[in-house]
Formats: C-alpha cells, structure tokens, sequence
C-alpha cells in the first residue's frame, strides 16, 4: 500500500477502489499510518480523526459495493483547520479557536462527505490564514517535506506538506493572497485557486471576504480539477457563490495548449525574483512553445501597487471579520478583567497571535479617521486598475505564466520576523486574489539545493479547464521528484 | 509617523490591551508596515468610483424564514453560560 498511495493519483485510487483491488478501510489505514509516522516531524496535522475516518471508510465501502460510488467515494483527504467540520476541532491554528468544534459543515466539506470522501484529519496553517511560512500556528511552525529545517510556505502549510508526504491523497487549501499556491510551489505539489465565487465560501472561517476562497491541493492539476469539481457551485448560503453553471474543469485536459496564446508579463521578472526561479519559468515557457503554443510578452504597469493594495484592502476586512471573536460566544475567554470591555479586550490579548494583531492594526489604521481616503479608498481604485489592466492583457492572451513565489522555500526563521519582507514575497501571487481569477501552481524545476520551483497559470474568470489543462499538459512531460524524508 | 498615541489609539479600536512594553515593539513594526503601505501615495487616481471588481451578489436568495440552530448547539461554543444565555459580567 505505501507504494500505492505514493505513485497513485485520484483517478486511479478511485478505480482501485471501484474494482475492488483494495478497500477504503485499507487505503484509509495506509494514509493514517503515513500521516502519524511523518507528523512529528513535519506538524502537517493539528487533528488527526483516525476513528472518524475509519467509520466513514467502512461506509464507503459499502457505498462502492452497492455500485453507487462518485469520483471521491473512499478516498482520504485533508482539509485545513480553518474550513469548519463538524464535531471536529476547527482551530484556525490559533488559541482563540483552540477549543472550538463546529456545529455544521462548510459547504465544501458537506459536498465532499456527499460524494462518500473520507476525512483523515485537520491540517496546521498560519494562524487565521495570516502568513506565508504556516510559521505562526499555536501549534507549532510545519516543517518542508524537501528540507525539515525550512518553511513549507503558508499558509496552507499543514495540507501542502501532507499531501507531498503522502499523509492524505489530497487536501483543501484557502487563498486569500497566494495561501494555496505559494506553499504548493514550496512543497512541490499542485495547488488550485478558484475564480472568487466558484466555491462557497461558507464554512470557511473569514479573514478577508472579497479575497477568500476555499482551494485544492494535490499531487496533479488533474486532480485538483476532480477535486474542485467536487465542491464548486452555487451556494444559497453564500451570495457571493455564482449562479453561473460550472463547466466541466476537466473538459480541456486533452486539449494541451497548441494555439493558446501565454502571456509573460515582464512586471513578474524583475530583480526581485530569483534567477533560479526566472530561469525554470522560462524553460516553462519554452515548453509549451514546442507545444505549440505562442508565448508573448504583457505588460502590468501597475502591479508595482498590488502588495499594499493587498495588505490595506485585505487587513481593513480582517479587522471587521475578526470583530466578533469577543470571548462571549465562542472561543478563548479570558478570565482577567471584571468588566464586559476588559473581558474582551484581555480575550483578544491572550487568544491572537503577534500577525493577527498586527493585520487588525493595520487594518483599523487603514479604515479610521484620517486616514481612510489615503489608503483603504485608494487600495481599492488600485484593485480596479489592476483587474482592468488583467483584462486588457486576456483580450489577447489565454493565460498568463509567471513564478509563484520570488524564491524557494526558505530557512525558518530567516523571513518571518520581518513582516514587511514577508509581505513583499506576495508579489506573485496576490494578483488572482485581487481581480477573483483562477490560477494554479505546479513545479517546473528544482533550485540547485534540490527544492522545487513553482509556476503560475492565471486565466480568466472561471476558465479553471483551460488553466488546469495547460498546467496538466505541462506535468505530462516533466518529470517531478517525490519529497523523501 | 506612527507613534505610541496611534497605536494606543488603534489598539483602543481594535479592542485588544497592550502592555507598555508591547505597545512599543508594535509601534515600530507598524511604522515599517506603514512605510511599504506607503506605496500606494504615488499612485495617481483616474478612477471616479470605488467598488470592489470580483463581488457579483446579482442572485441574491429569497428572504424565506427558517428554523434556527437549536439553542444548545449555539451555546456549545461558549466558556460561560446559563442554560439558556450566554453570560457576561454585569454592566449595569
């Protein structure tokens, strides 16, 4: 088995499963053995739910011999600790949330659980999905499959890492600003950031609600396309959820990218980024040109705004989500202060990490008195500039290619300590958050210390088949390398 | 600038307390996260209105009434409660 769910993707698991060469009690068995002997050292998982995961295999089994079994039915995942599970700790890698067990499913989990899908456990992050290390868990900093001593990315760290470890067949990420790409460029996975609204947003814990959006995580675009299938549509609780229908993801896959036109926008290969990192993307590029694709040069005049933008927009929203977390309702309540005020104010204190704190400061900076005009009103003229110049450069181009991240994983505690350095590696990827587009990261090389280089494919909005074909085409020929530990 | 007088003010809205010691390490940190927020000042205005680009709620839902959460699961959450009411110290 162990051999099995290394070189297996969701297709094939899901035909093992379906004629009968192993069940999902095995496989099931095979991925919690994996999960608990890599998680000492790597903190993917905060909740393990080894018997949860064991009854929901044993039903699907039954599910499959009854001959009614869906493309997930039996297969192990994880899901990340902000994404609420019912009657499964939902800790959003904070101590506010330490003790918080939701009391209904996020739309996406309960599509999953229809489909018979088997949930193995909760994966670590960054504290509130505040961060790009998963170094600012409570629970302990995830460790890089390819180098135990630095970052997996972030912040969806803990489903990065276990789904390169083998710890889950694949998982459930959010991006608000790059959360699913970044650590899967890190982690030499694939990690899909749908159009904003292609996934309910519901049940999926709020940081910045005009960037949210619940992603996939894999071994392959392809399956984080079958993924994604899974979970995307509307939603009545919640409006922001597109009514319009969503295409088969799947559809393009065997198209590859003969005729497409890729955009290479030169604003994405300044001095900032990595010449390692420069290079493998545009050996990339060269690919598909033998493909058969035309590769032009764009250009974003403005994205030299989006990083700021980001922070201003994005840490104004966090500031109102993050509001209701008083110590009343639910979550850490402080038993310092007599009065209702000194209660919330001494819940928040002790219940937020330093990130946290730092993102509803800024956020509240950005919103008061004063100040208003000069950044959060002007944040969002940028955001529309930005999606306007985005849809000049799709008027001739299918997608745009450019790196996910400015380097490889670095060494823990080399970045993290300096939020503004930390804020600045956004660059990348903060762009599909802002105008709600697609975009998906695969690995297109490895640096000469041996640790993966991710690419991005960003399209337009809800042309997810394109970019998941592209990014498939892409994977068919190149030849990627396990994590070992 | 961003000083110890915003911060406290900023911290006052944001209700969360702050020791001295912390109020000054995170004036600081501020003050370089203002910096990089700065970037936006050179950005010149063509745009006449402000909304936000990706959110469409065109297909809003009916405003059907439904059954509640039962109240024992809404107070699940809570670190202090009655049996029917989450319980606060005494304001008045």
């Amino acid at each position: 088995m162990k051999e099995l769910i290394k070189k297996s993707t969701l297709s094939e698991l899901g035909m093992g499963l379906k004629n009968k060469e192993f069940s999902s009690v095995e496989l099931t068995t095979a991925y919690l053995e994996q999960a608990r002997a890599m998680n000492g050292q790597t903190a993917a998982f905060i909740t393990l739910t080894e018997e949860q995961a064991l009854e929901s295999a044993k039903k699907a089994d039954e599910l499959i011999a009854s001959g009614k079994s869906k493309p997930l039915t039996g297969i192990p995942l994880g899901i990340k600790d902000n994404i609420c599970t019912k009657g499964i700790k939902t800790t959003c890698a904070s101590k506010m949330l330490e003790d918080f067990c939701p009391i209904y499913d996020a739309t996406a989990v309960a599509r999953l659980k229809k489909q018979g899908a088997v949930i193995i456990g909760k994966t670590n992050m960054d504290e509130f999905a505040m961060g790009s290390s998963s170094g600012t868990s409570y629970f302990g900093a995830v460790s890089n499959p390819y180098d135990l001593t630095r970052v997996p990315g972030g912040s969806s760290g803990g489903s990065a890492a276990a789904v390169a470890l083998n710890m889950c067949a694949a998982a459930l990420g959010s991006d608000t600003g790059g959360s699913v790409r970044q650590p899967a460029a890190f982690c030499g996975i694939t990690g899909l950031k749908p159009t904003y609204g292609a996934v309910s947003r519901y049940g999926l814990i709020a940081f910045a609600s005009s960037f949210d959006q619940i992603g996939t995580m894999a071994k392959t675009a392809d399956d984080c396309g079958i993924l994604l299938g899974a979970i995307a549509g509307k939603d009545e609780f919640d409006s922001t959820c597109s009514a319009l229908p969503f295409k088969n993801c799947l559809s393009a896959l065997n198209r590859g990218v003969k005729k497409l036109t890729i955009g290479l926008p030169k604003e994405f290969f300044g001095d900032q980024i990595d010449s390692s990192v420069k290079s493998a993307v545009f050996s990339a590029a060269e690919v598909y040109k033998n493909m058969g694709a035309e590769i032009k040069e764009v250009s974003l005049p403005d994205l030299k705004y989006a990083v700021a933008a980001y922070y201003l927009i994005s840490s104004a929203e966090a500031a109102s989500n993050l509001s209701r977390y008083d110590g009343i309702k639910y979550g850490h309540r402080s038993k310092n202060g007599k009065t209702y005020e000194d209660v919330i104010k001494n819940s928040r204190r002790e219940g937020f990490g330093k990130e946290v704190k730092r993102r509803i400061m800024l956020g509240n900076y950005a919103l008061s008195s004063g100040y208003y005009e000069a950044y959060y009103s002007k944040a969002v003229k940028i955001r529309q500039r930005l999606k306007t110049e985005l849809d000049e450069i799709f008027k001739s181009c299918d997608f745009i290619l450019t790196p996910t991240a400015p380097t490889t994983a670095y060494k823990k505690g080399s970045v993290e300590k300096n939020p503004t350095q930390m804020y600045s590696a956004d660059i990348c990827t903060v762009m599909a958050n802002i105008a709600g587009l697609p975009a998906v990261s695969t690995t297109c090389g490895y640096d000469k210390n041996g640790l993966p280089i991710g690419m991005s494919l960003m399209g337009k909005a809800f042309s997810e088949a394109t970019i998941i074909g592209a990014a498939s085409a892409f994977e068919a020929v190149f030849e990627r390398r396990e994590a070992v530990l | 600038m961003f000083d110890i007088k915003l911060a406290t003010h900023l911290a006052e809205l944001s209700k969360i307390s702050f020791s001295q010691t912390e109020l000054q390490k995170i004036t600081k940190e501020m003050d370089e996260i203002i910096a990089l927020m700065d970037t936006v000042s050179d950005f010149e205005i063509t745009e006449n209105s402000a909304v936000n680009p990706t959110v469409n709620m065109d297909d809003i839902r009916q405003d059907i009434p439904k059954k509640s959460m039962p109240r024992k699961d809404i107070l699940k959450n809570a670190a202090q409660k009655t049996g029917k009411a989450f319980t606060v110290p005494k304001v008045v």
